[in-house]
Parts: C-alpha cells; sequence; structure tokens
C-alpha cells in the first residue's frame, strides 16, 4: 500500500481522508498484509471457494407483480426531488 | 495493402417478464411515470433481499439454447460496482463467474454466404434507472423504474467483419429470441442495445488491433454508418498516421457522423466484480433443464422447409417464417381453412398491408389466426365476397376478440342466395339507366361497368362478382 | 444506551439494535449518514416477535454499522461507564428495561457484550432467521441473534424468530428451520480448542477453567486440542466482511436519502463530500481496505483466498463435530474494554474477533453463556441451549 494507491482508493471510493485518516489507513495495511501471510500458509490448491455457508439449494420466486410502496412514501427522505425524480447535480454523457 | 474489420458485439436485451429480476416490482416501465415500478430494494435503501425470479432463469436458459449454447447447470451471481446516479445501490447484480449459457454459435447468411459467429457467454443482469438531463438545466433527474428490469447480454466473439454482417447477426438475434417469445428486441423501444467492439488489421494478420467501443447504439443504420465511420478512421491511422490508436470508448454522434472519445474516468473499469453473498447459486435440473428444452420453439428454417412442404413459394415460406408472430397467425389460420395458398396469401398482402397502414411492426401484431382462419373459410365457401372479408379483416384487427362469421351476420355482409333478389336489383338497375344499356349493346364493353358497380352497391356487396356479372350481361342480351 | 426508548405495554419486551430496521422508527445504524433514516418496513425477526406478543422497548445504541470492538465507533459517541465500554442492547438488559434484545451479529459485537456482562447470547445458525429488514453490511456472516439474562428468555424468543421467509434468498428450508429447535439436546463431549486461548486475561482464562469443571462436573467429556485452521478465521472474516461492507455501503452517496453534504458543485463532489462527512474515520479505513481486496490485483490473492479459507475452516468445524457436540472458546480477550485500550489500538475489533471470527465465518451457531462461548454444528442450537444452561450463572 502506497500513497499514490490510496489515493486511486479514495476516488474509487468517493472518500476523501485526513492526513490522519491516511496514517490510519496506511498502518492498518500494515497490519493486515502481515497477517495475510499466515492464509498464505494455508494449502488451499484444491479446496473449493466458499461463498454460501451453507448446503446450496436454489431460492426462485415466481413472475408475480407486487406493488408494496408508494412513491411519495420512498422518496418522503429524499435531500432533493423534483417531479417524481431523485435529483443530482447535473451529468455530462 | 488490404485491411480487416474485426468486430465482436455485446447487445443487451431486456427481457419480458412481468416482475424485475430481484424484486417484485413491475418490469414494464416505458411509458410510465417516473419512479412508480420502485421499492425499497431498487431505489438502493437497506434492508431488502434480492429474491431470483424463475422466468428471468427460464428466459436466460431459453436464449442460451436457441443460439446453441451449453447451459451452466449450475449459474451464480455477481456484484459489479461503480458509482452512477441510474445505480441506486451502487453495484449491479450481474454473473460474471458462472454466466447462464457459455459457447454458443448463431449462423448468418450474406451475400458473401453463410457463417458462424461463436458466442462467448450470456448473463442475465439487472438493468440501470434512466436519467432525464431536458427537465431543469442544472439537474439531472433520476427515473429508477427501469432499475433491475432483468437484461441479458450476448456477449459474441470477434467474429464478424462488416456491417453487413453485424446488420444480419442482429437480425438473426432478434428473431430468434422472438421465437422464443423472451423479448421485444426493438432497439427503438431500447428493449435491444448493442455495444460494438472494433479494430483494424492488415488482411492476413493474426495480431488485433486497437480496440475502440462504442457504447449503446441504438439503431441498425447508426451502427452500420460507425462501422463504416470507424474502419476508415483506423485504416487511416494505421496507413497515414494521422492520430495514434488508443484502447478507449467512443461515442456516436449518429447526426454529424462521427464517433468521439469520451472522456474516462481514472478509476473506470475497476468494477471489483465478487460473489453475491445475498443470492444463492441457481442449481438447474434436469427437471428444470428438459421443461425449458420441451417449451423451444421450431427454428425459422424448419418452419421454412414446412411451408414449403405445403405447396408454397421459397419465398413465401421465408417471409412467414421470417417472424414468428406472421409465421404463428399463418399456421393458425391455416390449421383453420386447410388451404395453405390462401392463408399465405391474406397473412402476406392482406395483413401486412393493414398493418403497414397502422404503422405496426409484425410483432405487433395480435390478430387471431384462427379468426383469420375461419375468414377465409367464408370467402372459400362463397359466404362473404373478398372485398367484403377485407372489411371484416379490419374490423378483426379493430377488436381481436370478434367472431367472423358472427359479424359477417350482424353487419349484412353475407352473400346473397336469393337469386331473386339479384334479378330484381338488375331489372332496377336496367330500368335507371337506359343509356347505359345501349352503348353497351352497341359494343361498348366497358359500360357494363357503371352498372355492375351500382348492383353491387345495392346488394351491398354481398354476392360473388363473377355470378352478378354473368347474370347482368344475360340480363341485358335478354332485352 | 438507546438511540430511542420507546413505550410498551406489552409484557415481553423486546429492544432491537439500532442495526434492525423498525417501521418508521428511525434507524441509523450508528452512522451519521443514516441519522433519523426511518425504515419503511421491519425487520422480519421483530415482526415474528410482535406477532407473538413482544413489544419493542426501544432501539439500542450500536458502532457503525456494528463492526467495532463495543460501540466505540457510533457517530455520537461511545457507551462509557466508568471508563468501560458497554454495549447498548446489553446495558438495557441489564437495567431489566427489555426481556431480550435482537442483534445483528456483524463482528461480534453483541456476543462480546454478553461474555463481558453476564448475559446469553445465541447467534443461530446462518440462514435460520431471516436477514430481511436489516442493514445490510457482511451478507456472508452476518446473523440475527438474540441477548437475554436468562437461558429461557433467549430460548422463547428463538422460537419465534426462526423459520424460512420467502423474502431472504438464503433463508433455509422451513424443514430445517424446524429442525433448529427439534434436533437432540444431549451434549456427551465437549472440544476446547487450545490455540484459541491464546491472549486471554486471567478472567477470561478464569471463566474457560470454571466452564470446564461445571461441564465435567455434569458428566460431559471435555477435550483440549489443537485448533488448527480455525484459528486463522479471524484473517479471511477481515477480508470478506470489509469487502462486502465496502460493497453494502456504497449506496449511501446523499442522493436518494440520507445525510447530503451542502457544498458540491458537481455529482462527484456531492457523492464525496457527502460519504466524507458521512462515515466515521474507522469506518472508511475498513472500506479502503475492503475496497483493496477487491481489486484486479488482489482478487485471487486475497479474497478468493480467503473464501477458499473458509471452506477449510467449515471442513475443519464439520470433523470436529464428528467426535464433539460443540467447541469451547473464549469470545473476548479481557473481562472489560476500557477507553484507553482504544486510545491504543483504535483497530482492535479486527484482532479481538479473533474469537468470534470462526462462527461468523462459517454460519456455524454459537452461544455465550458464562463469559465464554460454544460454538456447535449447524442447527444443533438445543444443543448449545443445553451447555448454555449449564454454564449460565443463574443455574448456580
Amino acid at each position: 500500500m502506497d500513497r499514490e494507491t490510496l489515493r486511486r482508493l479514495e476516488l474509487l471510493n468517493q472518500l476523501k481522508l485526513t492526513e490522519d485518516e491516511k496514517q490510519d489507513v496506511l498502518s492498518f495495511f500494515e497490519l493486515r498484509e502481515g497477517e495475510h501471510k499466515c492464509l498464505e500458509a494455508i494449502d488451499t490448491e484444491n479446496t473449493e471457494r466458499m461463498v454460501h455457508v451453507l448446503p446450496v439449494m436454489t431460492v426462485v420466486r415466481e413472475d408475480k407483480v407486487v406493488k408494496t410502496f408508494e412513491r411519495e412514501d420512498l422518496q418522503r427522505q429524499a435531500p432533493e426531488t423534483d417531479e417524481g425524480y431523485w435529483c443530482v447535480p447535473k451529468v455530462m454523457e | 495493402m488490404n485491411y480487416e474489420t474485426v468486430i465482436g458485439l455485446e447487445v443487451h436485451v431486456e427481457l419480458a417478464t412481468n416482475s424485475k429480476i430481484f424484486c417484485s416490482c413491475s418490469a414494464h416501465s416505458f411509458g410510465t411515470d417516473p419512479n412508480e415500478h420502485v421499492c425499497p430494494a431498487c431505489c438502493g435503501m437497506p434492508g431488502m433481499l434480492p429474491v431470483v425470479n424463475k422466468r428471468v432463469v427460464d428466459f436466460g436458459m431459453k436464449a442460451g439454447m436457441m443460439l446453441n449454447c451449453d447451459i451452466n447447470r449450475v449459474t451464480t451471481f455477481d456484484k459489479k460496482s461503480y458509482y452512477y446516479p441510474d445505480l441506486p445501490a451502487a453495484y449491479q447484480t450481474t454473473q460474471w463467474f458462472a454466466p447462464v449459457a457459455v459457447n454458443g454459435l448463431v449462423e448468418i447468411e450474406t451475400s458473401k454466404g453463410k457463417k458462424g459467429v461463436r458466442i462467448k457467454q450470456i448473463h442475465m443482469e439487472e438493468d440501470a434507472g434512466k436519467l432525464v438531463h431536458d427537465i431543469r438545466e442544472d439537474t439531472t433527474h433520476v427515473d429508477f423504474n427501469r432499475t433491475s428490469v432483468p437484461l441479458i447480454e450476448i456477449v459474441s466473439q470477434p467474429d464478424l467483419s462488416s456491417a453487413e454482417e453485424v446488420e444480419a447477426y442482429l437480425e438473426r438475434l432478434k428473431t430468434l429470441l422472438r421465437y422464443a417469445k423472451v423479448a421485444e428486441c426493438e432497439m427503438a423501444h431500447g428493449t435491444m442495445r448493442c455495444d460494438v467492439n472494433l479494430s483494424v488489421r492488415p488482411e492476413g494478420s493474426d495480431k488485433l488491433g486497437v480496440r475502440a467501443e462504442m457504447k449503446n447504439m441504438n439503431s441498425i443504420e447508426a451502427i452500420k454508418r460507425a462501422i463504416e465511420y470507424e474502419t476508415a478512421r483506423h485504416i487511416d491511422a494505421i496507413e497515414n498516421g494521422t492520430e495514434v490508436l488508443r484502447q478507449e470508448t467512443r461515442r456516436w454522434d449518429d447526426i454529424k457522423g462521427k464517433s468521439y472519445a469520451m472522456r474516462t474516468k481514472e478509476t473506470a473499469g475497476d468494477y471489483r466484480y465478487f460473489p453475491d453473498p445475498n443470492v444463492m447459486p441457481v442449481v438447474i435440473d434436469d427437471e428444470w433443464f428438459d421443461s425449458v428444452k420441451d417449451s423451444l420453439p421450431e427454428f425459422p428454417e424448419v418452419k421454412r422447409e414446412k411451408y414449403i412442404s405445403l405447396g408454397l413459394s421459397e419465398y413465401d415460406a421465408t417471409r412467414l417464417a421470417d417472424s414468428i408472430a406472421i409465421a404463428e397467425c399463418f399456421e393458425d389460420a391455416f390449421k383453420v381453412c386447410n388451404n395453405a395458398k390462401e392463408a399465405a396469401n391474406w397473412v402476406i398482402s392482406d395483413v401486412t398491408r393493414v398493418l403497414n397502414a397502422k404503422g405496426m411492426t409484425y410483432e405487433q401484431l395480435t390478430l387471431s389466426g384462427k379468426a383469420l382462419g375461419e375468414l377465409i373459410n367464408l370467402v372459400l365457401d362463397s359466404k362473404v365476397s373478398r372485398a367484403n372479408a377485407k372489411k371484416i379483416l379490419d374490423a378483426l384487427f379493430e377488436d381481436e376478440s370478434l367472431d367472423p362469421v358472427k359479424y359477417a351476420e350482424e353487419n349484412d355482409l353475407v352473400m346473397s342466395n336469393d337469386t331473386g333478389l339479384v334479378d330484381k336489383v338488375i331489372a332496377e338497375v336496367i330500368a335507371s339507366d337506359p343509356k347505359a344499356v345501349a352503348d353497351f349493346k352497341g359494343g361498348k364493353e366497358k359500360a357494363i361497368m357503371a352498372l355492375f358497380g351500382k348492383c353491387m352497391k345495392q346488394l351491398k356487396g354481398n354476392v360473388d362478382p363473377q355470378t352478378l356479372r354473368t347474370m347482368l350481361i344475360e340480363a341485358i342480351n335478354k332485352l | 444506551m438507546y438511540t430511542l426508548k420507546l413505550e410498551t405495554a406489552a409484557k415481553a419486551r423486546v429492544v432491537a439494535d439500532d442495526m434492525i430496521l423498525t417501521k418508521g422508527v428511525a434507524t441509523a445504524a450508528g452512522s451519521k449518514m443514516l441519522q433519523g433514516f426511518e425504515s419503511l418496513f421491519s425487520s422480519e425477526a421483530l415482526t415474528r416477535l410482535e406477532n407473538a406478543g413482544y413489544g419493542l422497548c426501544g432501539k439500542s445504541r450500536v458502532g457503525e454499522f456494528a463492526l467495532d470492538l463495543m460501540g466505540e465507533t457510533a457517530f455520537d459517541g461511545a457507551l462509557v461507564v466508568d471508563g468501560v465500554l458497554k454495549n447498548g442492547a446489553a446495558e438495557v438488559l441489564s437495567a431489566k428495561e427489555a426481556d431480550v434484545a435482537l442483534c445483528l451479529d456483524v463482528n461480534g459485537s453483541c456476543r462480546r457484550a454478553a461474555a463481558q456482562s453476564g448475559l446469553i447470547s445465541i447467534k443461530p445458525t446462518y440462514g435460520t432467521v431471516s436477514r430481511y429488514g436489516t442493514v445490510p453490511v457482511a451478507c456472508s456472516g452476518e446473523t440475527v441473534s438474540l441477548m437475554a439474562d436468562s437461558v429461557e428468555a433467549v430460548k422463547k424468543a428463538l422460537a419465534v424468530v426462526v423459520g424460512h421467509d420467502d423474502k431472504d434468498g438464503t433463508s433455509q428450508s422451513e424443514a430445517l428451520c424446524d429442525s433448529v429447535l427439534k434436533n437432540d439436546g444431549t451434549v456427551k463431549r465437549v472440544a476446547v480448542l487450545k490455540n484459541m486461548l491464546v491472549s486471554i486475561d486471567a478472567d477470561v482464562k478464569a471463566n474457560i477453567e470454571s466452564a470446564i469443571e461445571d461441564l465435567k462436573k455434569n458428566g460431559i467429556e471435555v477435550e483440549e486440542i489443537e485448533g488448527g485452521n480455525i484459528a486463522a478465521a479471524k484473517v479471511a472474516w477481515n477480508i470478506l466482511m470489509c469487502a462486502e461492507m465496502c460493497n453494502n455501503v456504497s449506496r449511501y452517496d446523499g442522493v436518494k436519502y440520507g445525510h447530503r453534504a451542502q457544498e458540491f458543485s458537481n455529482l462527484d463532489e456531492l457523492y464525496m463530500n457527502s460519504r466524507t462527512e458521512g462515515f466515521g474515520s474507522f469506518l472508511k479505513t475498513a472500506i479502503i481496505f475492503g475496497s483493496e481486496t477487491l481489486s484486479t490485483d488482489n482478487y485471487m490473492k486475497v479474497y478468493d483466498k480467503a473464501l477458499r479459507t473458509r471452506r477449510i475452516i467449515v471442513d475443519e468445524f464439520n470433523k470436529l463435530f464428528g467426535e464433539f457436540d460443540a467447541v469451547l472458546m473464549p469470545a473476548v480477550s479481557k473481562s472489560a474494554y476500557t477507553v484507553k485500550d482504544i486510545e491504543n489500538d483504535k483497530f482492535m475489533a479486527f484482532n479481538e474477533n479473533f474469537y468470534t471470527a470462526p462462527a461468523s465465518i462459517s454460519g456455524l451457531p454459537a452461544v455465550v453463556s458464562g463469559g465464554v462461548q460454544l460454538v456447535g454444528k449447524a442447527f444443533s442450537e438445543n444443543k448449545l441451549l443445553t451447555v448454555a444452561k449449564l454454564l449460565a450463572k443463574e443455574g448456580k
């Protein structure tokens, strides 16, 4: 982890860190990267990755429309809405 | 030096399901008020969990089978992260590691003959919302109706080499997906969208050139123009050094007929894919697989051969088989009237005429083939004149539930078997226009048309024209 | 201890922590980003409790997105009593103001709280309690959990909240959920993992020893064995948890709801300023870390490695459960966390979860009782509750 990577990660995650926070991150990474060595020691060559911890079973739903919520309620807590839309500063496409 | 263009396509197709892919909101966003088909899940609020819509998997599999793909019997969903206002959760759930279908092949035909285009994969994913830029000058308005509407993305190998091939490929995809009834595939509606990856290299070279990507193309004509423009731009750059080619995303301006490099963020493309812990792998067992396989339609080629064996010309057979809506209308009509040529003629000329007049496409056809068959029977049995049958066809377009037989009776469109009535009308018409009668007798054959027309009008068209003509001539000759 | 105290006339009172969404009652998940956020629906687990006659008596404080040690990262400050960090739900229970607490166990803070407050907690088998209506953080392992001052109270609430839910795609079948309440509760052998006993202070050590004594007294065989790779759970869980968290909190951007910065002149500034103001330092660090584990360069080396390690851990646990009914380990390294501890190491949560991560990463059920933790086979809650009863202070 270096300053340049950190700058990129800030951008990627839409965050702006203070100098103190940057120091935190750098030392945090140092600790974690040290720990990752202990993972490297584990032989996982013939082990499948495990995303879901329990026996896989497919859960699907029928293709049925259910209207549960009103727009008015969904937008009640919005910082800015207009004519039923959420609003953001002008996006150039 | 000669060059070849190497093109691969990523085609997004909106699936024609009722509800969205992971929540139960309506998937029909076209022409709806903004944010009416939205719930906490598809506007990015915390707490709701995705539950996969079974029909999306059905359709994904079906599309895969139509394009000769292998189906992944365990298919999984992954998260793709990026910030954009049309993506409310800041991630899109898609398939990165185990897409529903892989390794397909689509055969296309162009002026150069037949060719196979390999399909790398088909994956299922959720659509993004819509941004509206023209309501206020300083603001972009965000509509999540389309968010989480199911899509498949069909990724081809770079096997295409011209605008003509691209067009043939897209048309073939449309035909096959419409046959399977999984999607509308209407570029004008945004239910089919296309990213074009293009590079140019010296003919015979096995090294790929620098790739340009053009995103979200929304008409075949624009795609063709863009391909021609890009090909020329690349060749110019290679031969004359007019510019240094970069791997980049470009925007096609169809009005100016030019492409422009898009400004991209430093972090663009860093999507941090990882398996979605909230969506269990979808395991497609034999029963599920077979039920989808059994629901596949006949391929267009099979239908075409079948139609030819019914005695239709190759041209007519091809026209009918080109569109599933037309093919089915024909088949249903044929089932009822058992006269392939009549049914084909009605579909190809009369049905098409009405569609054209209404500005509708074949896919929008809702006419019942069964009703058309019944109408054809009325004509074949000399119960309704052809002219009146066309009127009934117009009425059938207005109201699909109409029964042609009943409609004919109720609207006085049934041919008269009452020769007494015809004789009476002929006598009246002859008496009313002695000049025309005299002209005809004097050798002016055309004079009969006026008399014929008057009779037809009085009989409201409910007489066989040939019979009327014969009876009319006989009556005059008897004078 | 509360973020909001509510009145209830119900005989059985439930306090929900600030990760549990409650319709019309604010849920901030300890974050300024969600200050005042009102969900349009309630968590399934809470709804089930309310339908069974429980009344919501308040929302209790948590650290930002329940990721921390003991609530120290809550946007409006830690809950500190005499220099000691306290968990909101545990305090409400200790004050006898609620009969049971409903918590989201993301990184073990409620298990730590139960261990240090002499309470009983159960983190049921992953998928047996619906996560519908909880603030998502580390979805592959987080579990709706219960805490109370007696095994009976925990058991009673567990019977209500366990069950299949169509609204949660990771919810187990009704039959498997049912088995949680029906499976045999007999316990004959318990394993103690030696390599999970490291770095514990004298109090915790004493708790473990007394637990072993209690078990033996009740005719249960206790065997000390090596823990193998189970001790690697922390490292793997930190990777998975931070990556999933990073992805889950990316939805908070100041557009749809939640905190929006006052100052911005374009979209990126709106995002960046809102998130920079809305999130605390601890969370930001974890976001950056989680994000990096998923980068193209690191994915296979770090994230995928953690997923494979998860399977190794689950396999090792299951091998143990061939011989043993449960595995005994600490839930904490010490009997109390002081403000000073956090000042010395603000990221202590990512070390202290050494004890809680094995059950988190594997989705296995865990109880805390008598200040120690027992991890059991999937769906073996009844066995764990049997042991919890033996170890509970109330039982002595």
